[in-house]
């Protein structure tokens, strides 16, 4: 009886030291795209596939003295130039003047580059997966499984030989990608892009002052968030909506953001949108229009909007 | 000596059997069988028989005869095809082919499904191709619903229900736009924040 449980222990002992192990090789994985993508010089290009619909943006970046520029460019849309140096984001539009915010990564890329590792750890499992081969590079699978199931899953392809992010899906609950991030070109190289030289002396507006926080006393009660989000606290205003706007909250879990809109009710009714991993949920009840936009699921969504009160 | 062998020679002339012995020295002795072939030839000749006995050298005689012969080329007057095709045909009838046929058929099925089977298992691949359950077709932009409940659009109201819809979506971009403005600012404020507390080198750079 003895040695019977003594073999029992120790099969557990190496299943858990085996799996243990196997988180570490996870997170040392992740380490090396997140260093990739802030020490590298390189100009990639990727795509962002959300069902039929496809993005396409080129994407630069360089340090050099100590300094660094990053530069996202989107190539078949009318969006904005994004120029990052240092802490500095400028928003660069054809027609108006430079946006600028203050920021050490592009919101536009995805965050799971940016993020402290400590605040992903406490979201994710990281469990590296097989080896395959991705633009005829050989790349390694690293899976981010949602400690909650409500959240929604990554799989992370990176290279092997430089540890540079290829492809990102993001899974629904049912293990359908939602959205997917997919570099086509990278080119890694020892000197930063000469464009990016230019553009690291270039004049560029001073940043204005800091946004004005919405002062506005909600009328309304949010009385359930999703397991590890938060309120954060004082959110800017929105002076496009001010005039409709009756209650707003802004949500974070560290990694994803979840707004919520209160607004006078319309006659329409209570419906659900996607956006790639983006869930658009509205309903409609006790003369209340209730809008949920983030990276949740239609459930979550529809939880939180019934919270309001 | 000689008249004893004789006697015995004579004898098996006229069909009497031999003793071993006697065969053996037959065999060996070229005179006894010349000897032998003469008893026959005078025996013959007594009973006055046409032809004479076989001679003693009648192969060697065969040989040189088919030496003689002219050589003939067979030819084939059948194509090798026509040649397998008959030898199948042949076979097809025979008891042995079929059973084989029957296997040869029963692998080619189970080597289909072998075949069939590992392509199927690629396709949980192309099922992570982003085809949401809810994604559909966005229009001016902005995706379509997804979820109609409730309601019921008659004809006679599709008109101005269209016309709302256009303004729920142009409501809803309003509201994503405003989302992703709040996400930038909230880095922004986040960031903010972060250098108060530290004070850190970057945001001195900036300021110079």
């Amino acid at each position: 009886m003895m040695r019977f449980s003594g073999v029992c222990s120790a099969i557990v002992l190496v299943v858990f030291s085996t799996l243990a192990q196997a988180e570490q090789a996870g997170w040392a994985l992740f380490d090396k795209v997140q260093s990739a993508v802030k020490q590298y010089n390189f100009d990639t290009s990727f795509v962002v596939l959300k069902g039929t619909n496809v993005d396409t943006y080129r994407w630069l970046h360089g340090r050099a003295d100590g300094q660094e520029i990053e530069h996202l460019i989107p190539l078949d849309t009318s969006g904005v130039d994004i120029l990052r140096r240092d802490a500095l984001v400028y928003y660069l539009l054809t027609d108006r003047p430079a946006f600028v915010t203050r920021s050490h990564s592009i919101p536009e890329l995805p965050a799971l580059f940016f993020e402290p590792k400590e605040n992903i750890q406490r979201l994710y499992n990281a469990v590296a997966g097989s080896s395959s081969v991705m633009s005829g590079r050989s790349a390694q699978l690293l899976r981010l499984t949602a400690k909650d199931a409500s959240r929604y899953n990554y799989w992370l392809w990176l290279d092997d030989e430089t540890g540079f992010p290829l492809r990102i899906d993001i899974l629904s609950e049912q293990q359908n990608a939602l959205e997917r991030w997919l570099v086509t070109h990278m080119q890694i190289s020892a000197e930063m892009p000469e464009n990016l030289r230019s553009l690291m002396e270039a004049e560029l507006p001073a940043p204005g002052d800091s946004v004005p926080r919405s002062a506005v006393a909600s009328s309304h009660q949010l009385t359930w968030l999703p397991q590890g989000y938060t309120q954060v606290e004082e959110p800017a205003n929105i002076p496009q909506l001010e005039s409709s706007l009756l209650s707003y909250w802004l949500l974070s879990d560290g990694l994803h953001q979840v707004s919520v809109f209160v607004q006078q009710a319309q006659r329409l009714p209570t419906q659900a949108y996607r956006d790639g991993a983006t869930t658009i949920y509205v309903q409609n009840a006790n003369q209340l229009e209730v809008t949920v936009i983030g990276p949740v699921s239609i459930e979550t969504a529809r939880q939180l909007a019934a919270g309001v009160h | 000596m000689s008249s004893e062998h004789q006697d015995w020679l004579s004898a098996a002339s006229d069909n009497k059997p031999l003793t071993k012995a006697q065969l053996d020295s037959l065999l060996t002795d070229t005179e006894l069988q010349s000897t032998l072939e003469r008893y026959h030839l005078i025996g013959a000749t007594i009973r006055r028989e046409t032809s004479g006995p076989l001679p003693v050298d009648f192969t060697a005689a065969i040989m040189a005869e088919i030496d003689a012969e002219p050589a003939y080329q067979l030819k084939t007057d059948r194509g090798l095809l026509q040649r397998v095709k008959a030898s199948v045909a042949a076979a097809a009838n025979g008891r042995w082919l079929q059973p084989v046929a029957q296997g040869a058929i029963a692998a080619g099925v189970a080597l289909m499904a072998v075949f069939g089977v590992q392509q199927y298992q690629q396709q949980p691949e192309d099922m992570l191709s982003p085809q949401p359950l809810l994604q559909t077709q966005p229009i001016a932009g902005f995706a379509t619903p997804v979820s109609l409940s409730q309601t019921t659009v008659s004809d006679r109201f599709a008109e101005q229900e269209q016309q709302a819809m256009l303004e729920q979506q142009k409501r809803l971009q309003a509201l994503l736009n405003a989302h992703r403005q709040q996400v930038r600012v909230m880095e922004q404020a986040q960031q903010a924040n972060h250098k108060a507390e530290a004070n850190t080198g970057p945001e001195q750079n900036e300021q110079q």
